[in-house]
């Protein structure tokens, strides 16, 4: 293992989760310095450290903390997004698990620099007995030692904390239907603007910072090391910080790793996760969360960080990274994650569940052997019509994949859709027709039921 | 015809009195979670406890929840269809999700679902005659460093899942009482 270690100082620590692990290693100092401070100077902190959200969007948080700021009518919140879906994901979770106080501290350091009284932290369902029992603890002796509550630390500033759970739904990660969600409604996406952090968009409709558990487990780092040390950890501008790499696939050994924003996809493969299992080589990479387009083997050496990332049109998503080696069929691999995004597409925008669906059962049919020469084509055009039509960024994250598996592994595609194309259907009515049913020769029935006879009688 | 505005009359309880006792301890926790003008935003939490209670929410489960919360049962009924956690059928005393998302599929989820449903006699989605497994694919568990995982109850992680240690597992809840009152419906 190389590089600072930031995020996962207490992670082989045993009870690495408790109070007195997390104070042994410095825990908690960061706060009293930070409740000492302007909150505008945390924020003005936040900026200089190029500390970009975890969730997936990689949006600058000192930015987003500042439109909040910005915003005249109170309440503020801060909504945690502990809802982690993105196949391929688990740090969060990983986090939760193994320092929540590290998390706990950096929320309440947010809070207080946003000027947010009530917090929420929405887990995901699953976690309610694991992950967010844990959090849970950490919130409870947090508030016994009196770093949440009334009046901490001497500092006047008070501040809630409840940990609440949905109910399994993909789509509550995104940040406007996690809002709903937390509401007590379907989760919905909402159409923006108004954002989040304005006012009318956020949680009960007041100005709401919606961050990530990582995001917020830097924040004690930053306070404590200053925003321009922490912004040099980065290997690349703009990217401050490192960042945990959620690994999974036919690596030796799978896992979380804290490595520097930037690190290179083989350098990450090499010298963290001990390269591929026996007997496999690398064929593709996923480097963002399954929503992410997926990378050849070729292009390992790409830096991890966002705005590379963003260049090479696909991006760093969640710090989900996914080695699959020979063994995987590309067009069978697509058809499970099109079996993912048709199965939790919201149902709100019509290209997307439409979408989702079509482009489902076009690689079911690829793999049952049935696929026609015209297919490779047809999942593009579906995918490029759903991208950017619909209300919130899943659509992308469903095209996304499809295009790109599509253009970077064309010959497994081509190889899997050999059928000729199907005869056309035969011709149907135009809806012109329809309306002048004058023309539609009505089939006569079967066999007469006798309605017509029954009417006229008057009974039955 | 019903005016608009129109309450609903008083909903009786679906729950014997000692998951009733459960329930409502729950429930004022849940509450107190939210601003009391925002009370109706614990619908997720009230209608996780009705499930607990009883296995699964049949319709007079929804409409108790509704009623405490003061929300239309169309809205309730739409958030117990919309997330995939709440059951709408009575499942088996111990529901198995097997994660069939990207990570655990590479690591092979498939043979272990198939290797599942042959272990148990029913195909994903269904319930065993006995009424004490049933078995469902479930999305992205966020475990993949683990793959394959799979999910016990909703809420119960089983990591690192191998055809030897399902076995063991199975045999292990066989024995265990698991939810309660899954597959029993009240008359």
């Amino acid at each position: 293992m190389t590089g600072p270690k930031i995020l996962t100082v207490d992670w082989d620590k045993p009870e690495s989760w408790s109070l007195s692990t997390y104070k042994a290693s410095g825990g908690y100092t960061a706060l009293p310095k930070a409740l000492k401070m302007q909150p505008q100077a945390i924020v003005d902190e936040v900026v200089k450290s190029n500390l970009r959200g975890r969730g997936g969007a990689g949006f600058p948080t000192g930015m987003k903390w500042n439109f909040v700021r910005k915003e005249t009518s109170f309440p503020k919140y801060l909504v945690v997004n502990a809802d982690e879906g993105e196949p391929g994901t688990f740090k969060d979770r990983e986090i939760l698990l193994k320092s929540p106080h590290m998390f706990v501290e950096g929320l309440i350091i947010g809070c207080f620099a946003i000027d947010c009284h009530l917090t929420y932290v929405y887990c995901r369902g699953e976690f309610r007995d694991s992950a967010m029992k844990r959090l849970q603890q950490a919130i409870d002796e947090a508030t016994k030692a009196g770093f949440i509550g009334k009046n901490i630390l001497g500092s006047k500033f008070d501040l809630e904390v409840h940990a609440v759970f949905g109910a399994g739904a993909y789509i509550c990660g995104e940040e406007t239907a996690l809002l709903e969600s937390l509401e007590g409604r379907k989760g919905y996406p909402r159409l923006k603007p108004p954002f989040p952090a304005n006012a009318g968009g956020g949680l009960f409709k007041q100005p709401t910072a919606v961050n990530n558990v990582e995001t917020l487990a830097n924040l004690p780092p930053i306070v404590n090391l200053g925003g321009d040390e922490f912004s040099k950890i980065g290997l690349v501008p703009k990217n401050g910080g490192t960042r945990l790499f959620a690994v999974s696939g036919h690596v030796k050994k799978p896992g979380v790793f804290e490595a520097p924003m930037g690190i290179s996809f083989k350098a990450l493969l090499d010298e963290y996760c001990g390269g591929m299992r026996d007997g496999s080589t690398l064929k593709a990479i996923i480097p963002g969360g399954s929503s992410s387009a997926i990378m050849t083997a070729a292009e390992a050496d790409w830096a991890s960080d966002f705005d590379t990332l963003k260049a090479k049109k696909t991006m760093a998503g969640s710090g989900a990274v996914v080695y699959l080696d020979q063994s995987v069929n590309m067009a069978h691999a697509l058809a499970n994650v099109m079996r993912f995004y048709a199965h939790e597409s919201c149902g709100q925008c019509t290209p997307c569940r439409e979408g989702s669906l079509w482009m489902k059962k076009i690689t079911d049919r690829m793999l049952l052997g049935g696929g026609v020469v015209q297919d490779p084509d047809t999942l593009k055009t579906v995918a490029d019509n759903i991208a950017g039509r619909t209300i919130c960024a899943f659509g992308e994250a469903c095209a996304w994949p499809t295009q790109s598996f599509v253009e970077k592994f064309k010959d497994e595609f081509n190889q899997r859709s050999q059928k000729p194309v199907p005869p056309a259907m035969p011709p149907e009515y135009t809806p012109g027709e329809l309306i002048d049913h004058e023309k539609i020769t009505t089939a006569p029935l079967p066999r007469n039921p006798g309605w017509e006879e029954t009417a006229r009688a008057g009974t039955i | 015809m019903i005016p608009l505005g129109t309450k609903a009359g008083p909903v009786a309880s679906p729950f014997s009195p000692e998951q009733q006792k459960r329930f409502d301890e729950g429930f004022e926790e849940a509450v107190a979670k939210y601003p009391p003008e925002r009370r109706r935003a614990a619908l997720l939490p009230a209608l996780h406890l009705a499930q607990d209670a009883l296995g699964w929410l049949p319709e007079a489960a929804m409409a108790y929840v509704g009623h405490l919360l003061d929300i239309p049962p169309v809205r309730v009924r739409e958030v117990a269809t919309f997330y995939t956690m709440y059951r709408l059928h009575p499942v088996g005393r111990q529901h198995i999700g097997v994660c069939n998302s990207v990570s655990c599929w590479a690591m092979g989820s498939e043979k272990i679902i198939e290797h599942c449903a042959s272990r148990l006699g029913i195909r994903p989605g269904e319930t065993t005659r006995d009424g004490q497994f049933s078995l469902e694919e479930v999305a992205c568990l966020a475990s993949c460093g683990t793959a394959p995982a799979a999910l016990v109850n909703n809420f119960t992680y089983v990591e690192s899942v191998t055809p030897q240690s399902l076995d063991q597992l199975i045999e292990k809840l066989r024995k265990e009482p698991g939810q309660p009152m899954a597959t029993e419906r009240k008359p």
